[in-house]
């Protein structure tokens, strides 16, 4: 039984806004709210996930229905994101409760929950404009959150990010300007059936524009140049949701862009070799780094760029590969991130120098670190195998072989810096002078979480896939999308 | 057209002052004039030559006489959104500033590929 599935966006914002009275009368409460509220956006997505599977759930705002009104389009792909979201978001806060106590944190809380419905807004919308919105919602509280801990670098990163960030939103409202003036409405079904008689330039133009936009969320090269900053010198869980939420929602738009809305055959080429460029400039950047966050920030750009090879190839098979990869790249990512975020505290510096002998002085924390760099390399009984295993033969299967041989040296890169990092943990001696102390019980939940989720899911890959397919057919085959949403109204 | 030209030139003189402008604050200021020209550019795709706001001010008025409401509605919006990432961008700037007592974007460069 789920409740209406508007609370999804509206609950989080509401509680939003609520945290800073009730910061007022309660300090120690406020941390907990981020946890019901996304565990109950958790919950929802989870119950709606049979009804969406179906059939697209369509929520008709205000009794207007679409096209005329702003609708939720609630389809089995969105719903999957939902799902993503709501669990990375879940899992981040409830890592959150022990994690941030310095700072004025109410307000931490609040632009975590803003991020969360944001990018829930974003996945679920049926409207152009409304994605933008929301789109700028999350942004506007990514780049507060970059710059939260009030360091140097800090501030320096969110100016970046808010430079590239709003030249992106400039770029996907002009996007939207041209498709109004050419098609006359704005819901995104309704475009797809009316763009067929737009004259094909302006369509181009339009689709460029939007592109260029949404391609600076999903962290696509050359748009990339925030991303590396911004997941490093914020907070360790906010470069979590970063991988896990913000990229996974940019992902989702341009999908939706690409097959549902526009659907030109050129540009699954475009994507494709923009995905090869990500990945290789992403692997080979990484190497040389030599803070630890800044070597995951570039290694969560190049998976995108293999999610981005996957949605290039535009098969069946190879988006569920992609939707998979995307999945799991938010389980593995942010667990990385939580436990670099506690060996980087631990060890009194961000340089992958100093985890010499973590492994000895904090066992389960490089525990879960190892754990998560053997998932995100593809080891077999973990989940990154699968995913991996399936774009990489689907790409050879439609013969780019050099795109696959490419993507294979990517794959070794990413494993000589992985293992050189978690060899470093293990067979060096320890440091002078480590902390030991314990980890918080809430972020080890928070971590144990992710890990048995990666771990279940390798074993039992079928269990996303069987869920991951129709959301795959609904990005292939546009017309299941178009025609739910504008039957709904009758 | 009048219109799409000033909205366009404007957009334009914004990117120029986002790329080649080497203070903060009118990097800001560039932004805040890209997304003026973008609301220009909205509301003039709008325009009806002739036609009134879509208020129904008047009971003679019929939805013929009036310019289309959507973009307008949806320029509110951008207003709204432009404002909050100017307020943002700004104090981000003040908080640069502390730090490294100038406004100059080179002299400030310790994050690097």
């Amino acid at each position: 039984m789920y409740l209406d599935p508007v609370l999804m966006i509206a609950l989080p914002l509401f509680a939003a806004f609520l945290i800073p009275p009730l910061a007022r009368i309660s300090k120690g409460l406020v941390k907990y709210v981020p946890v019901l509220i996304i565990g109950f956006n958790l919950y929802e997505t989870v119950m709606l996930l049979p009804h969406s599977m179906v059939k697209p759930v369509i929520v008709i705002i205000a009794a207007w229905a679409p096209p005329l009104g702003i609708n939720l389009t609630i389809g089995p792909l969105g719903n999957v994101l939902a799902l993503i979201i709501s669990l990375v978001g879940f899992v981040v806060a409830v890592y959150n409760i022990r994690f941030v106590e310095e700072e004025p944190n109410e307000k931490y809380h609040m632009l975590f929950l803003l991020l969360t419905a944001g990018a829930t807004g974003m996945v679920l919308t049926g409207d152009i404009f409304n994605l933008f919105v929301f789109l700028e919602i999350t942004s506007i509280s990514s780049y507060a959150l970059t710059a939260f801990l009030r360091d140097r670098d800090g501030a320096e990163a969110a100016f970046k990010y808010l430079l590239i960030g709003s030249m992106a939103s400039t770029f996907i409202l002009l996007g939207i300007a041209l498709i109004y003036a050419t098609t006359g409405t704005l819901n995104m079904a309704q475009i797809a059936v009316r763009l067929k008689d737009v004259d094909p330039r302006i369509a181009i133009m339009a689709l460029i524009l939007l592109i260029t936009g949404f391609g600076i969320e999903a962290e696509m090269f050359p748009l990339n140049g925030w991303a590396p900053d911004a997941y490093s010198q914020a907070p360790t869980p906010i470069g979590a949701a970063f991988g896990g939420i913000v990229v996974k929602a940019g992902v989702y738009a341009l999908a939706r862009l690409i097959y549902t809305i526009f659907s030109f055959q050129g540009i699954f080429h475009f994507i494709l070799i923009a995905g090869i460029i990500t990945l290789l400039i992403a692997e080979m950047s990484a190497i040389r780094q030599k803070q630890l966050k800044r070597m995951l920030a570039f290694s969560s750009i190049g998976q995108m760029g293999l999610v981005l090879i996957a949605l290039g190839l535009a098969t069946t098979r190879g988006v569920e590969g992609g939707l998979f990869q995307m999945f799991n790249h938010a389980m593995i990512k942010p667990l990385l991130f939580l436990s670099a975020g506690y060996l980087v505290f631990y060890s009194g510096s961000k340089n992958i120098e100093d985890m010499d002998g973590m492994g000895r002085v904090k066992p389960l924390l490089s525990f879960f670190f190892a754990f998560g760099a053997f998932a995100i390399l593809g080891l077999p009984p973990l989940s990154g195998f699968w995913s991996k295993f399936i774009i990489l033969s689907e790409t050879i299967s439609h013969g780019f072989i050099a795109v696959a041989t490419l993507a294979l040296f990517g794959s070794i890169i990413e494993a000589v810096y992985y293992l050189r990092v978690v060899g470093r943990l293990y067979f060096k001696a320890p440091h002078d002078g480590a902390k030991v102390q314990y980890v918080p019980k809430s972020a080890l939940v928070a971590m144990s979480i992710l890990a048995l989720i990666t771990l279940v899911t390798g074993l039992y890959p079928d269990l996303v896939m069987t869920y991951l397919k129709p959301a795959a057919a609904e990005l292939i085959d546009k017309s299941i999308y178009i025609k739910a949403v504008l039957s709904a109204g009758l | 057209m009048i219109y799409y030209v000033a909205a366009i030139s404007l957009i334009l003189i914004g990117i120029y002052a986002v790329l080649v402008k080497k203070n903060m604050i009118k990097i800001v200021l560039g932004l805040t004039l890209i997304d003026s020209g973008v609301n220009i550019l909205l509301v003039s795709l709008g325009y009806v030559k002739d036609k009134t706001a879509p208020i129904f001010s008047n009971p003679t008025l019929t939805a013929g006489d009036m310019v289309d409401p959507v973009p307008q509605a949806l320029v509110l919006t951008a207003i709204v959104i432009g404002v909050a990432v100017t307020a943002l961008a700004l104090s981000i700037v003040i908080r640069i500033y502390d730090h490294h007592k100038t406004l100059n974007i080179n002299k400030i460069r310790e994050l690097k590929w």
